[in-house]
């Protein structure tokens, strides 16, 4: 359970100060699919950075259970992510001088996970292991990126536009291991996008529009990856 | 105009290290052309000294020269390797607009100008200290006044020489690196790695296998590293061991051009380092990997390498003193060996791992200073 109070955040001089969150609130409980979803420029990212703590919001709490991330020294914020959260980017930052392998054990070895190479087989890489990135498509390294996110065995995972340089096709299979994986683990999973189609795949949506949630809604039912349009 | 003046500026180490090198070589090399004009005046009883005098000039300007030379070449073509690394776009760009690479590289004839700046005024330094050199070489009186001499072709040959085969050399080796086809340069086609070599232990923990692919994928800063602690060891122990056998203003030369190549090394090469990693390091702090984790598994493996570098040195500065001794006394009787220095190798390995530990805590600092959300910043 996520709990995230009064968030505000500003980027800028003490001059030319512009407000990019405005005071959000909102939960997030456990196990739950959240999209975050808004036009570009909306504060997505930012959000997403300050409730996984990746930044420090400028006032406002966010509670994992009974911890205040906010309050946390760079150290403890450290090993916080390190426990708890799993990130996913849209660029997939993987280490250009490591094999697919080695990747995900960054991953795995932070959780003394010794069953990574089942997580390889479980994203569909199982003979592209020893290959180094610069020789796997786009929608193979983010199956990597995915690997080593989940190798880590996280409670919350986070993805920022996890599909946004891929094309419909590897962007709907990524998708589709995601939500599989998500079933057989039972992670939290809070993912941006602007892709209203990728939201109906969500259990909640949260709607951002200038740096305020304006809505909050549930789906009735969720779509799978191969359901949604694009 | 692809290359800036900043850029050039950029290379102020290289200029600070051919400054020495230019400097050092001047001032022996024309002592050795001045002295060896006089050779006819020298009474017997001066031979020994003009002899060692003689020697120890060629053998001081070879080695440091060689050594500053080599090492400044070395950075400067790294330092070609990262400027072209980090424009791949820009200058694929360019050569898919039909730019050619012969006219691109023609722009890296710049880089001669950053040898320059260094040589003219280590030249200048050079002609200023002569007197107070002279004077002191000729402590003893054993040999006649020696006056100095202006040399104009050595004077060519250690500044212009060297600028032009900079300048050729750094445009030679840009051409090398443009060759490429220009989607490779501009990333569309990732240069194809070689296929992971079959090792037995290939289930190394990650941290270990990240200290083993940077050490591997990145030889160039191993090299110089490795090369800095060479020459703190094998001019600090070199400059101990020549106060005794000669004079102290050998020794002080020797350890100023020790000490500076060997910091402004380090300095440059560290800072490449972590300049090189920072988005491996930014995603192993996103992912929860400490401070100590990170700077370990980026700095820890070059500790090895420093220290190989510097137990070379020690064996170096060794046999070339007992060469050069063996050689100079040759002719006479009842002197002793030159004995390898217990001391002073003491001496300076004491002052070199509390040194060289200081400075990696202060880069280690600087990763921990960076965000991880830098990553996400380009
Ligand atoms: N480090 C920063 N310094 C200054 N301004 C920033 C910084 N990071 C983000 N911003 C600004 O904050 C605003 C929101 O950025 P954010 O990245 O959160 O938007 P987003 O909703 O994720 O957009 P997109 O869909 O394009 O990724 C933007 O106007 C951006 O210019
Ligand atoms: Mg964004």
């Amino acid at each position: 359970m996520i709990e995230i109070k009064n968030i505000v955040k500003s980027y800028g001089t003490r001059k030319n100060k512009f407000q990019i969150l405005k005071n959000i609130s909102a939960e997030i409980s456990g196990g739950d699919f959240v999209v975050i979803l808004g036009a570009s420029g909306s504060g997505k990212s930012t959000f997403l950075n300050v409730i996984s703590g990746l930044e420090r919001p400028d006032s406002g709490t966010v509670h994992y259970g009974s911890t205040d991330i906010t309050a946390l020294s760079d150290a403890e914020l450290t090993a916080f992510r390190r426990e708890t959260v799993g990130f996913i980017f849209q660029q997939y930052y993987l280490l250009p001088n490591m094999t697919v392998e080695k990747n995900v054990r960054m991953g795995a070895d932070l959780s003394g996970n010794r069953d990574y190479l089942s997580i390889i087989d479980a994203v569909g890489l199982h003979d592209r292991r020893k290959k180094y990135p610069s020789e796997l498509s786009g929608g193979e390294q983010q199956r990597v990126a995915v690997a080593r996110a989940l190798a880590k065995r996280p409670k919350v995972l986070f993805l920022d536009e996890p599909t946004g340089a891929l094309d419909e096709e590897t962007g709907r299979q990524v998708l589709d291991y995601i939500c599989r994986l998500q079933k057989e683990y039972g992670f939290t999973i809070v993912m941006v996008t602007h892709n209203a189609n990728i939201a109906e795949m969500a259990n909640t949506v949260f709607k951002m529009n200038s740096g305020r949630i304006e809505n909050i809604y549930r789906n009735e039912t969720q779509k799978n990856a191969y359901e949604i349009g694009w | 105009m692809i290359i800036e003046f900043r850029d050039c500026i950029r290379l102020f180490g290289i200029s600070v290290i051919v400054c020495l090198a230019v400097f050092v070589c001047t001032i022996f090399l024309n002592y050795n052309l001045d002295i060896t004009a006089a050779e006819e005046q020298i009474a017997p009883e001066g031979r020994v000294i003009y002899e060692a005098l003689v020697m120890t000039g060629k053998a001081v300007a070879a080695v440091s020269g060689g050594c500053l030379a080599a090492t400044s070449l070395v950075m400067l073509l790294g330092y070609i390797r990262s400027f072209i690394d980090a424009r791949a776009k820009e200058l694929g760009v360019l050569k898919a607009l039909g730019y050619s690479a012969p006219a691109i590289s023609r722009r890296f004839l710049v880089f001669g100008a950053a040898v320059l700046a260094g040589a003219v005024p280590g030249l200048f330094f050079a002609y200023c200290y002569m007197p107070a050199f002279y004077a002191r070489q000729n402590e003893t009186g054993l040999l006649p006044d020696i006056r100095i001499r202006f040399h104009p072709e050595l004077s060519a040959a250690l500044t212009l020489l060297p600028a032009a085969l900079f300048a050729l050399l750094s445009m030679l080796y840009a051409l090398s690196l443009l060759k490429k086809p220009p989607l490779q340069l501009l990333g569309k086609t990732g240069e194809s790695r070689p296929a992971p070599r079959r090792r037995t232990g290939t289930d190394r923990p990650f941290l270990k296998e990240l200290k083993r692919s940077t050490l591997r994928d990145q030889k160039l800063f191993a090299f110089l590293i490795g090369f800095s602690a060479f020459c703190f060891s094998s001019m600090t122990q070199m400059s101990m061991s020549m106060k005794d056998l000669s004079s102290e203003s050998f020794s002080g030369m020797i350890l100023t051009i020790g000490l500076l190549l060997a910091f402004l090394t380090l300095f440059l090469s560290l800072t490449g380092v972590v300049k090189a990693n920072s988005k491996p390091i930014a995603m192993l702090k996103v992912f929860g990997y400490s401070r100590a984790e990170c700077s370990r598994a980026i700095l820890g493996c070059y500790r090895p390498v420093a220290l190989a570098g510097f137990a070379l040195g020690s064996v170096y500065q060794y046999v070339l003193l007992r060469l050069t001794v063996t050689c100079i006394f040759a002719d006479y009787e009842g002197i002793p060996e030159f004995q390898f220095s217990l001391r002073a190798l003491s001496i300076s390995l004491a002052a070199f791992i509390p040194v060289y530990e200081l400075i990696m805590h202060g880069y280690a600092g600087q990763i921990s200073r960076m965000s991880p959300k830098s990553i996400m910043l380009e």
